[in-house]
């Protein structure tokens, strides 16, 4: 490929009426990473994705696809599974797979060959020539993701491709996003369940508002927020409060509170030294979600001022 | 990956869909045969029917070849047997001519298309044993000619009335009758109207079909809306191709099949400038008057987030190539007025009434200038439906009406 960046796209704005849905959003994801598109609903993440692909122009800003600034002369190197899912209902699973490739380049007889590779791959070789309206849900959700993928695209695409499917299912797609990475694919997917960003992200961009609130690995995101302790005394009575940082708070499990900026060893001598002693101590790095929250919350303060 | 420039690949790959998924389906089969249905509705009207029939039958002929001598007497013959019949009902008007050389060759001549009239009996031969050959239509005519000549003897006082016995022989036309140019122009009106309004009532189906399947986002995705647009106005072109042969073969092939009579009544339907160059004007027009409509409803129908849309969209489009028939058909009943010049060159008629034209008059030229300026307008409607198709399908599948649409947003915002 040669392009340091698949995908580099610098202030996006769009507008739709008076609202700015996509206001000045920069993202650039790594050849050969997964990136992931994160934010709330209504956040802009999906107009993010489709101005990147052309689907629809942006009133303002840059971006390039594979190199291209003009993102359709890539369409041929690129896999989409859109967030309204659609497929034909009366086409039979191998052919809506190799109608999708075909749209992108990839003759029929290839196509349906690889589309058979690829179902039965995927735990779905009992329903080659079963017809799209008879398939469950979920199951027409992976013919769809097969068809994405089923002319080796050199981006994919995703967007929101985790909604609507079971936990089986589910790990069977990040499974297959894994895959597709490993064969030198770049993978660029949005979504609002940071449990998948977690595991799958190598770099991340969180949007809230229509704005990018983040950009950086998923250990840059978490490390936005300070440690938190949690701490189980021995002896535990009203006094304890006293010698705990102000923002400590309590639970059955115990207390928790942000490890201040010197470390707990201060705060662990005052309840020592008072007679509450130690029964258990952990120090935990504050997950996705906790950062993701953070972010949001901000962004949306931000926005009400 | 194919070598086919992008555009055209991939507006082949929706044609192809498009095409399998119209064609490979049970419905189809009623669409094939859907013209058994609607040969009633096909005449639209007695307007275009009638209108025509009248014209047709006004130009009939009878030819009687008989000796100058017999001649008054045959006519005086012929006004007292024809005041018997109702006026609707009186057999064609009667020519009569005298002999030549060889009145049999004269009498086949006379079948030979005339400016303005065709014959559909001629008479020839000694009055007491009578030849009377008569086309496909014209058996009645015949009988008629066979009374008169009988009538004619019995008008000779000194004749002592030996009973005329005629011989009746069908024949074969060699070349369409004029009311048979008027009837292949109404085929070809008719063909073309029932033709577009099938194929573009399908093509928004399949525009809906995809709307409401959400498939047109993976489309519009994956190749140019363009590529959709092209696409989906090949695919039923292509079907419509299909129904076209289907029907020229059986058409072609019927005559053999039907009784002598029937098939020479077929064959005097015939256009003016031969069936192969009208088979590919009426092909020619037809895809011009497709191509000018099917622009115009999938650029409706991309607007339409429902059914209920989409039919409020598709009835004055419909009204409108209704009233374009209408003109047409108007055309056909009166090929030389100035209305039918301007019939002729409005882009939205002009298809129907240069199809009609083709099967009444043998020029060509008109055809080459009127397939420009029909390309020039199906030019048009394709940039603007493209333009239109492209801005609707990107808009939001909410539903909401029309009118309070006035700033469009896209399928989803998240």
């Amino acid at each position: 490929m040669g392009q340091e960046f698949a995908v580099r796209a610098s202030g996006l704005i769009k507008r739709f009426g008076d609202r700015r849905v996509v206001d000045g959003v920069d993202i650039a994801v790594p050849t050969g990473t997964i990136y992931g598109v994160l934010g709330p609903n209504g956040a802009g993440k999906t107009t993010t994705l489709r101005m990147l692909l052309g689907i629809i122009e942006p009133d303002g800003g840059t971006r390039t696809l594979l190199g291209h600034e003009r993102p359709r002369e890539a369409s041929d190197r690129v896999g989409y599974l859109p967030e309204e899912r659609g497929l034909y209902p009366a086409m039979r699973a191998k052919d809506a797979i190799a109608f999708m490739g075909a749209l992108r380049g990839l003759d029929l007889k290839t196509g349906r060959k690889r589309a058979v590779a690829l179902l039965e791959a995927a735990g779905l070789g009992h329903a080659v020539d079963t017809k799209i309206r008879k398939l469950s849900k979920g199951m027409a959700q992976l013919v769809q993701l097969l068809g994405a993928v089923v002319h080796q695209p050199d981006l994919l695409v995703l967007d929101e491709p985790f909604s609507g499917l079971d936990p089986v299912n589910q790990e069977r797609l990040e499974a297959l996003i894994l895959a597709e990475r490993d064969r030198g694919a770049t993978v660029l997917f949005s979504t609002h369940v940071m449990a998948h960003a977690e595991r799958l992200c190598d770099r991340l961009a969180i949007i809230a508002g229509g704005k990018r609130r983040f950009e950086g690995t998923v250990a840059e995101a978490r490390g936005l927020l300070p440690m938190r302790a949690h701490y189980v005394p021995e002896r535990d009575d009203a006094a304890i409060a006293t010698h705990l940082p102000q923002d400590a708070t309590h639970d059955e499990r115990g207390w928790h509170f942000e490890v201040p900026d010197g470390g707990v060893e201060q705060a662990l001598s005052r309840l020592i030294g008072a007679g509450h002693g130690i029964a258990g101590l952990s120090i935990e790095r504050p997950g996705l979600h906790d950062a993701f929250v953070r972010i949001v919350g901000n962004a949306a303060l931000e926005q009400g001022q | 990956m194919s070598k086919l420039p992008r555009i055209v690949r991939q507006t082949f790959t929706i044609a192809r869909r498009d095409f399998v998924a119209t064609v490979f389906t049970p419905t189809f089969l009623l669409f094939l045969l859907s013209p058994l249905f609607t040969i009633g509705f096909g005449l639209v009207g007695g307007m275009g029917a009638s209108s025509v029939a009248s014209g047709s039958t006004d130009k009939t002929r009878i030819v009687a070849i008989v000796a100058p001598a017999q001649q008054a007497a045959m006519r005086a013959a012929d006004a007292r047997l024809r005041a018997m019949f109702p006026r609707g009902d009186r057999p064609a008007t009667l020519t009569l001519e005298n002999p030549s050389a060889d009145p049999q060759a004269q009498a086949r001549a006379a079948f030979a298309v005339r400016k303005g009239a065709d014959v559909s009996a001629a008479l020839f031969g000694d009055l007491t044993h009578p030849t009377i050959l008569y086309d496909g239509q014209g058996r009645g005519d015949a009988r008629y000619l066979a009374a008169l000549a009988e009538a004619t003897l019995r008008t000779n006082p000194t004749q002592t009335a030996p009973l005329s016995t005629a011989t009746l022989t069908s024949i074969a036309r060699i070349v369409p009758t004029e009311g048979g140019h008027k009837q292949a122009a109404l085929v070809a009106v008719i063909g073309i109207f029932f033709l577009t309004l099938l194929l573009a009532g399908q093509l928004v189906g399949t525009m809906m079909e995809e709307r409401s399947n959400k498939v047109i986002e993976v489309l519009a995705a994956a190749v140019s809306l363009e590529a959709v647009f092209f696409g989906k106005l090949l695919g039923m072109f292509g079907s419509a191709l299909l129904f076209v042969a289907f029907w020229a073969t059986l058409v072609s092939q019927i005559s053999g099949i039907l009784p002598a009579q029937y098939a020479s009544a077929i064959g005097q339907i015939g256009p003016a400038v031969g069936v192969p160059i009208f088979f590919l004007l009426f092909f020619a027009y037809f895809a011009m008057a497709y191509l000018l409509l099917g622009a115009v409803f999938l650029g409706a129908g991309a607007q339409a987030s429902t059914p209920r849309e989409l039919q409020m969209l598709s009835l004055p489009i419909t009204i409108i190539q209704v009233a374009m028939v209408g003109l047409a058909l108007k055309a056909i009943g009166a090929p030389d007025a100035a209305s039918t010049r301007f019939i002729e060159l409005f882009p939205l008629s002009s298809p129907y009434a240069m199809a009609a034209r083709a099967a009444d008059k043998p020029d060509l030229w008109p055809h080459v200038a009127a397939l420009g300026w029909q390309a020039l307008w199906v030019a048009i409607a394709i940039t603007i439906g493209a333009r239109v198709f492209r801005r609707g399908v990107l808009k939001s599948g909410s539903g909401r009406p029309l009118f309070r649409r006035r700033n469009a947003v896209d399928i989803s915002v998240s």
